[in-house]
């Protein structure tokens, strides 16, 4: 579902991505690990065309990214890490305004509410103007945005940096009701623990280059964590 | 703010003319009842205390005055000579004719382009640094939808700010227009609002073709500013230098002068011709040639004036074409003229109405020669004791004058709309461009 081959991507003479090849099937959480500035950001960029790779190609559905621009993206839905919105409009607002846009078709109040349910927003915050929406909430109509579209393919950058354990978990049970549905979903995370919780695959990125591409259930929290420390550290080849 | 001038300066507009309306009508009648009443007098008295004109304001100059401020509105008709229309508004200004500077046109053509920027110059700039526009692109949705909503939601703001203004301007041209004149004014309005409305195509289109194109909000808005103090301000006054560069025209005291000396020379030679003689008005011309010495020396007159007259107004329309092409660089420009031309309150049709003045100034003069050759010239030496009455008075007619119908001036300002409809092509081009390459990151 969401394929990268041999993707690279040069910044200025600096390398981004160099080489990178992972797969995520239908049903799969793949965590990406990676300290700041590893190349998360930028290979999610690439996957939305918001960058053109120097080389190597991004899949999604078989489709190139770069060939089929506007239709990779609606197998597609993205949350980035700070979901923007229109603060003067409410969190419903939002949503019916960019479901829309996604679907092109404008969907009920009622269907919004449930989506907006769904993704578990607070059914009296739904109506509020969303410059005053806490990260979490912000987060959520980005996923109901996601969840109306339909998408086959989840891009997350970061999804649980800034919440609260709470919050965290409810998130990732969302993320496993989606994969449960048959959905692609790769996460750019430093959470080690969220990773280990709902990671079908973990990998590990640094410089630009997929380090370890693991199964989830091979190893438990702790030896996790000791594989990430030991690569950030000594830079071991798989 | 701006309807609220738009609707005060129409208001004020409306005002004057009424009242210069009724002064005109008034005028025309007593200036007429006093040919009318002249005693017996000889033809050639009557001749030269001619009949004065009035120039009539079309209605539409309360949204556009154009050159009206600055034309004559008063003519007179006398013997020998064309006159200068006299009694420009603009001298005879009141306090209250600060206001009425700022014309709905002036409104229309400058402050409503600043709203536009002010309204649109973070279209895209503003998303991209909100963070939304990253959202919006991330759903598939093509550039080419974003560049349309956005321009309609411009276009819907502008048109909700003005439809007051519009309104107020049909029911002006309704009221104010003499029965005959509402469907032409209606049409002329239809035209103007056309002209108005694709000009304002040309700027929304720019604006967000400029939002999309700048790296920041700050840099789109600066970059907008600029050009509209280029177009408001620095542009009309380069492209009427560079008209009058191209085209220039004489000083008046020169082209008086010139026009003097051309009379003169034509007239020696002509009284030669026809009458052996080396003056004008010389003694040696015997009386009973009078009538046809006044007639011809009329003709040559007519000439001369017609050859000076139409090379000066040439070179203005020459100038004003200039002007027009400038258009496709400066979108105002053309708005500007293809405006006035529509309002009726251009040169072209301030030309007609002088020209139709001179026709009936040539009517006067003829009947008054005409009359001269059958009845004094006979009498011989007894030529300067006839003299007529009423009855001659009566077969001039009092000067009625039809502005021009829009058909009339549209036939001369198409040009000036097909210059903004290509403007608007290239402008929308040009945002269609800068909103293709919309890039959410850098790099």
């Amino acid at each position: 579902m969401l394929e990268t081959i041999d993707l690279t991507k040069y910044f200025n003479g600096t390398v981004a991505l160099d080489r990178v090849t992972l797969r995520v099937e239908p049903g799969e959480i793949y965590c990406l690990l990676g300290a700041n500035g590893a190349g998360k950001t930028t290979l999610i960029n690439v996957f939305l065309n918001f960058l053109e790779p120097t080389a190597g190609e991004a899949r999604i559905n078989g489709l190139d990214v770069t060939r089929h621009a506007l239709e990779t993206k609606k197998f597609v839905a993205y949350i980035p890490e700070q979901v923007m919105l229109y603060g003067v409009l409410s969190g419903l607002e939002n949503l019916g305004y960019f479901a829309a846009l996604a679907t092109g078709e404008c969907l009920p109040r009622a269907r919004l509410v449930e989506l907006l349910a769904t993704a578990g927003l607070d059914g009296g915050a739904a109506d509020k103007r969303v410059s005053a929406y806490s990260k979490g909430m912000r987060q959520k109509v980005g996923i109901a945005i996601a969840m109306a579209k339909g998408a086959r393919a989840l891009l997350l950058d970061e999804p649980t940096a800034g919440l609260d354990p709470k919050a965290a978990n409810e998130f990732s049970q969302l993320l496993r009701k989606a994969k449960d549905n048959g959905v692609a979903i790769l996460t750019t995370t430093h959470d080690l623990f969220h990773a280990k919780q709902t990671g079908t695959r973990i990998g590990i990125m640094k410089q630009g280059r997929l380090v370890a591409n693991l199964k989830g259930d091979e190893f438990s929290h702790t030896d996790l964590e000791q594989l990430y420390i030991q690569h950030m550290t000594d830079g071991m080849k798989p | 703010m701006a309807i609220l001038l738009i609707l005060t300066s129409m208001a004020v507009g409306w005002q004057r003319q009424r009242e210069a309306s009724a002064e005109q009508q008034a005028a025309q009648e007593l200036d007429y009842r006093d040919w009318l009443n002249q005693d017996i007098r000889h033809p050639h008295d009557a001749a030269h205390q001619g009949m004065h004109v009035f120039k009539p304001a079309p209605t539409l100059s309360i949204v556009d005055p154009g050159i009206s401020r600055y034309a004559g509105t008063t003519v007179w008709l006398q013997a020998h000579r064309q006159s200068d229309l006299k009694f420009r508004p603009a001298q005879d200004a009141t306090g209250l004719q600060r206001f009425g500077d700022f014309s709905a046109a002036w409104v229309l053509q400058i402050l409503v382009p600043l709203l536009v920027i002010v309204f649109g110059f973070n279209a895209f700039a503003g998303e991209r640094e909100q963070g939304t526009l990253r959202q919006t692109l991330s759903l598939g949705v093509p550039a080419w939808r974003l560049l349309w909503g956005k321009a309609l939601a411009l276009g819907a703001i502008i048109g909700t700010l003005l439809i007051p203004a519009v309104i107020a301007a049909g029911f002006a041209v309704v009221l104010g227009a003499e029965t005959g004149g509402r469907a032409d004014a209606m049409i002329r309005l239809a035209w103007a609002a056309a002209g108005y409305a694709v000009y304002f195509g040309i700027i929304i289109y720019l604006v967000l073709g400029v939002s999309a194109l700048t790296p920041s909000s700050r840099v789109s808005l600066i970059a907008l500013i600029a050009f509209w103090i280029g177009t408001a301000v620095l542009a009309p006054r380069a492209a009427s230098d560079l008209a009058r560069r191209l085209h220039p025209t004489p000083a008046k005291k020169d082209f008086l002068a010139k026009m003097e000396t051309d009379l003169s020379a034509e007239a020696e030679r002509i009284w030669q011709e026809k009458f052996g003689v080396k003056a004008k008005w010389s003694p040696d011309l015997p009386l009973n040639k009078w009538g046809i010495a006044l007639r011809v020396d009329d003709q040559l007159g007519y000439a001369v004036y017609r050859r000076h007259y139409d090379a000066l107004w040439d070179t203005y329309e020459r100038q004003q074409r200039v002007q027009e092409w400038a258009g496709l660089v400066v979108p105002l420009l053309a708005l500007r003229s293809f405006s006035m031309g529509l309002a009726g309150t251009d040169f072209a049709h301030h030309r007609h109405f002088t020209e139709a003045a001179e026709e009936h100034r040539h009517l006067i003069q003829d009947l008054m020669s005409e009359d001269l050759v059958k009845h004094a010239d006979t009498l011989d030496h007894q030529h300067f004791a006839y003299q007529a009455g009423k009855d001659l008075w009566k077969t001039v007619p009092q000067f009625q004058y039809r502005l021009p119908a829009a058909g009339w001036a549209l036939r001369r300002n198409w040009p000036g709309l097909a210059v903004l409809t290509a403007g608007l092509i290239l402008s929308f081009a040009f945002s269609a461009a800068a909103v293709s390459r919309l890039r959410v990151v850098q790099g």
